[in-house]
């Protein structure tokens, strides 16, 4: 092979247990990465402990954007005895291996011969006091930096950067393992055959649950209320990392129920306010999302799926909540959904969601995922696109108020609450334009009937608006006149146009369909987009085809043919290609 | 300067003839003028059930939520907008009952706020059924022989739980009402207070005359409200059913603990970062 030909893009898997320190391992080697130029996806497959257990991290490398975290890896890093029958089957052919044969005794080359293993004593090589078991990873690092031909600078730089704080003495004993690493490989193993060339920007290396966060914070957030639930977890700990120098309130309260009932009070106040769970805490917030709807709350729920139902496969991947979202709460009232695609897009989606709430008073639903929620990848950095709209918020008031006023709209002047001359009270109970309840002295009479019919018809107006002004239909990328449409939602926007990838590779026509915002979807521009296509087969993180059956209920359009993942594990392109493939087979 | 005619609303009150809650009413719209607020500048918060609807009869602001749900309602708006006075109304059932998880923590978390919890001992609303302070073997639509569960005793709940302002009233007892009300307000954080609010078509046993007859003001005796031990024994205590205040404790209130952030109300801040501000904390991630 040619150098032009050579590969440019690497898979490197870290495996491990949990407490081995793989997670910082890899964001270490990612954020080297990543300020090299280079573009980073990773994924974490971990488990419901803090020690002990089966985790790895993949993260997929190269010159240009790479779209998934890819399936079988180039280089392998073993940094436990369990780990090796467990991974070694899954290195691509002609890979190699990196280990501590301090650590891992046996001889693994018996596991498979067309491997190249590489090992070392690390307690021979370092054997001082103050080096910890652990800065093993630190020596792997560097071994593998050297394989794939990296800057030695660039890490050591960043090591020295991220370990400041904690004095030179470390940051010393750091780049000195890590260069350690760098020389044993230089001497002992053969460089890969892979050209990976950064552009020179220095990119973000972080998470979903990061540009959640940070889109929150960036759009005029000003409470926050979270009860722990993985995987939304993390934008809690962000935030709360800035309350203090942001001057927001974050708030862990007793459990969702509180959670959600927080955020309610603090948006009727009048401010900018938000909360994130996992399903099983969204089921708790269930109640509050109905309240909201009835008192034209404007608050913004992210919801991070994992694997249900229940507690089901807590740190696994899923997009099994879609018609929970869809369906949360009794009664009818206008709600969002809306799913990012990415990163990115996480970020611009938080500001979307808070202005939405404010400009229709009512919930905004963010459904993410734990892939997109946790899996680190590279990005420059955002710019807010959208400038802070707070709709029909109002400081005074000239003569009479009415906080639920019928409008064409459907979306009443909304006073904050503490204002001479305006005083109302907000309902739970059906009520008239001033607020006044109509459930008890006035329930059956003709004129509760009429206030009923125009309050809720008002309320419900607000879906017309949506659908007209502000829900988008979905994307169609590739080619227009494809024999074969892939369908998909929120965070499979990535690894579904890989897949693509492989179907151009093959000269078949398959394009991509992509839904964001989910609820309530602009049916005529979605079916005039849906029946441009031959023929849509749906891919989904779920067993049912949840997206499939809300197009189906909102439109009528039958979607007959799914590919479904629900073992936990997100979907990468290769992975697509082969099940739509193998579903294709049984036509 | 407020008078009380200016928080009376236009809608008149739908309880029987007769509800305590009318007595918690007349005895609010009177203690508020007295610490000299405006209608505007109070929040009244409820749950879900007959004493829940006052907010509806008074001209103040108000929000009449979920069933259980008052307290976190009522704490998220005074977080984010701590300048008003924050006042949560309920019954027992939405207090003690489905929603007492929040009260426990409401109450050690401290924010500067009242709780006033109409104590009627059954459910009203519902059409009479066993409530959280029902007597044990009290009959019931729901226990017709004989409640077999001990009633919860708020006030020793509040006290186990850090709460920095416990407090009894008998909702016919006005007087002693308004004062306790106003000194609730005027507490520096969480402030419960229970108020005994017959239900005159359900509870033929917690009745106005039992109340009258059973009730003693302990404030009146010399009583040292600082005193958590004494406290606890007032509220536990079976030959009468002691009133008034029973502890009362200065310490910081939750929204102390945010000074910096608090120092303007958060519904006046500035919302968005410069974009320096973004900048930086993008850099954070390079």
């Amino acid at each position: 092979m040619s150098s032009s030909n050579r590969k440019d893009s690497v898979i490197v898997r870290i495996a491990g247990a949990a407490g081995d320190g793989i997670a910082s391992a890899g964001e270490i080697f990612g954020r080297i990465c990543s300020r090299d130029g280079l573009h980073v996806m990773a994924y974490n497959a971990y488990q419901s402990a803090i020690r002990g257990g089966h985790v790895w991290l993949q993260l997929h490398v190269g010159s240009q954007k790479t779209l998934s975290h890819g399936e079988k890896p180039d280089v392998l890093v073993l940094l436990n005895r369990t780990s090796p029958p467990v991974h070694i089957p899954d290195v691509k052919e002609g890979g190699v291996v990196f280990y501590n044969s301090s650590l891992i005794t046996e001889d693994l080359s018996k596991m498979r011969d067309d491997l190249t293993y590489y090992h070392f004593p690390f307690r021979e090589l370092v054997n001082e006091p103050g080096v910890e078991a652990v800065m093993v990873n630190v020596m792997l690092i560097g071994c593998v930096l050297q394989v794939l031909g990296l800057n030695a600078e660039v890490g050591l730089n960043f090591v020295k950067e991220r370990l400041g704080k904690k004095g030179e003495q470390v940051v010393q004993m750091n780049q000195r393992i890590l260069k350690l690493g760098m020389d044993w490989a230089k001497e002992n193993a053969k460089q890969l055959d892979v050209s990976l060339k950064g552009d020179g920007k220095r990119r973000m290396f972080l998470t979903g649950n990061h540009t959640f966060a940070m889109g929150l914070l960036a759009h005029g957030l000003k409470f926050y209320a979270a009860y722990p639930m993985s995987p939304s977890t993390g934008i809690l700990h962000y935030l709360a990392s800035k309350a203090k120098s942001h001057k927001i309130i974050v708030k862990q309260c007793e459990d969702e129920l509180a959670v959600v009932n927080f955020v309610i009070g603090a948006a009727h106040a009048g401010v900018r306010a938000a909360c994130a769970t996992s399903g099983g805490g969204f089921s708790l917030m269930t109640e509050g999302i109905g309240l909201a709807g009835m008192m034209e709350e404007p608050i913004v729920v992210i919801s991070v799926q994992r694997g249900g139902p229940s507690t089901g496969i807590p740190t696994k991947h899923e997009q099994g909540d879609l018609i929970q979202m869809v369906g949360a709460s009794q009664g009818d009232f206008a709600r969002i959904i809306i799913a990012p695609k990415d990163i990115e897009d996480a970020f611009h989606a938080a500001g979307r969601a808070l202005n939405l709430a404010e400009k229709y008073q009512t919930p905004v639903l963010v459904l993410s995922d734990l892939f997109l929620s946790e899996h680190f990848q590279t990005a420059e950095p955002f710019q807010v696109k959208l400038p802070i709209d707070r709709g029909k918020l109002e400081r005074s008031v000239n003569g009479q108020y009415k906080r639920f006023l019928i409008t064409e709209d459907g979306v009443s002047p909304r006073l904050v609450p503490g204002v001479p001359g305006g005083m109302y009270c907000s309902a739970s109970d059906e009520h008239d334009e001033e607020g006044l309840v109509t459930s008890d002295v006035l329930a059956g009479l003709p004129e509760a009937r009429q206030i009923r019919n125009r309050l809720h018809a008002k309320r419900l107006k607000k879906l017309d608006v949506m659908r007209a002004e502000d829900m988008q239909p979905p994307t169609l990328t590739g080619p227009e006149d494809a024999d074969l449409t892939l369908m998909g939602w929120g965070s499979t926007y990535d690894v579904i146009e890989e897949a693509c990838q492989y179907f151009k590779r093959e000269g078949l026509r398959v394009n991509h369909l992509h839904f964001t915002d989910l609820f309530p979807l602009p049916v005529e521009k979605v079916l005039e987009v849906m029946n441009s296509c031959k023929e849509i087969i749906g891919i989904e993180n779920n067993f049912t085809g949840q997206m499939s059956r809300l197009i189906r209920m909102e439109t009528g359009y039958h979607i007959k043919r799914s590919v479904s993942r629900y073992d936990g594990e997100p979907f990468t392109g290769e992975d697509i290609y082969h099940r739509v493939k193998k579903e294709l087979t049984y036509v | 300067m407020s008078e009380v005619r200016d928080f009376v609303h236009k809608v008149v009150p739908d309880w029987c003839p007769g509800c305590g809650d009318f007595g918690l009413l007349a005895g609010l719209k009177k203690a508020l003028p007295g610490v000299e607020l405006e209608p505007n500048e109070v929040m009244l918060v409820s749950g879900i059930g007959c004493s829940s609807n006052l907010p509806g009869f008074i001209n103040t602001y108000g929000m009449h939520t979920l069933h259980g749900r008052a307290l976190p309602v009522a704490q998220g708006f005074k977080l984010a907008n701590h300048k008003m006075t924050v006042i949560a109304v309920g019954g027992d059932g939405d207090g003690y009952g489905i929603g007492v998880g929040h009260l426990v923590h409401a109450m050690r978390r401290n924010i500067d706020m009242t709780y006033i919890v109409m104590n009627n001992a059954v459910y009203g609303l519902t059409t009479g059924q066993t409530s959280p302070t029902s007597g044990l073997r009290m009959k019931t639509k729901s226990t017709p022989f004989g409640n077999p569960e001990l009633p919860i005793n708020p006030l020793t709940l509040a006290l186990g739980s850090g709460c920095s302002f416990v407090a009894r009233v008998y909702t016919g007892h006005v007087t002693q009402l308004v004062d306790v009300v106003q000194k609730a307000i005027r507490h520096q954080g969480f402030a419960l207070v229970d108020a005994f609010s017959p239900c005159v078509t359900f509870n033929k046993i917690n009745t106005h005359d039992f109340f009258k007859t059973n009730v003693k003001d302990i404030n009146k005796l010399g009583y040292d409200s600082s005193d958590i031990h004494a406290a606890f024994r007032e509220a536990a205590r079976e030959d009468y059913i002691a009133t008034g205040i029973f502890y009362q404790k200065e310490r910081p209130c939750y929204e102390a603990t945010e000074e910096e952030t608090l120092h303007v109300p958060l519904i006046d801040h500035e919302l968005g970062l410069s974009e320096e501000d973004q900048a930086q904390l993008m850099a954070e991630f390079i």
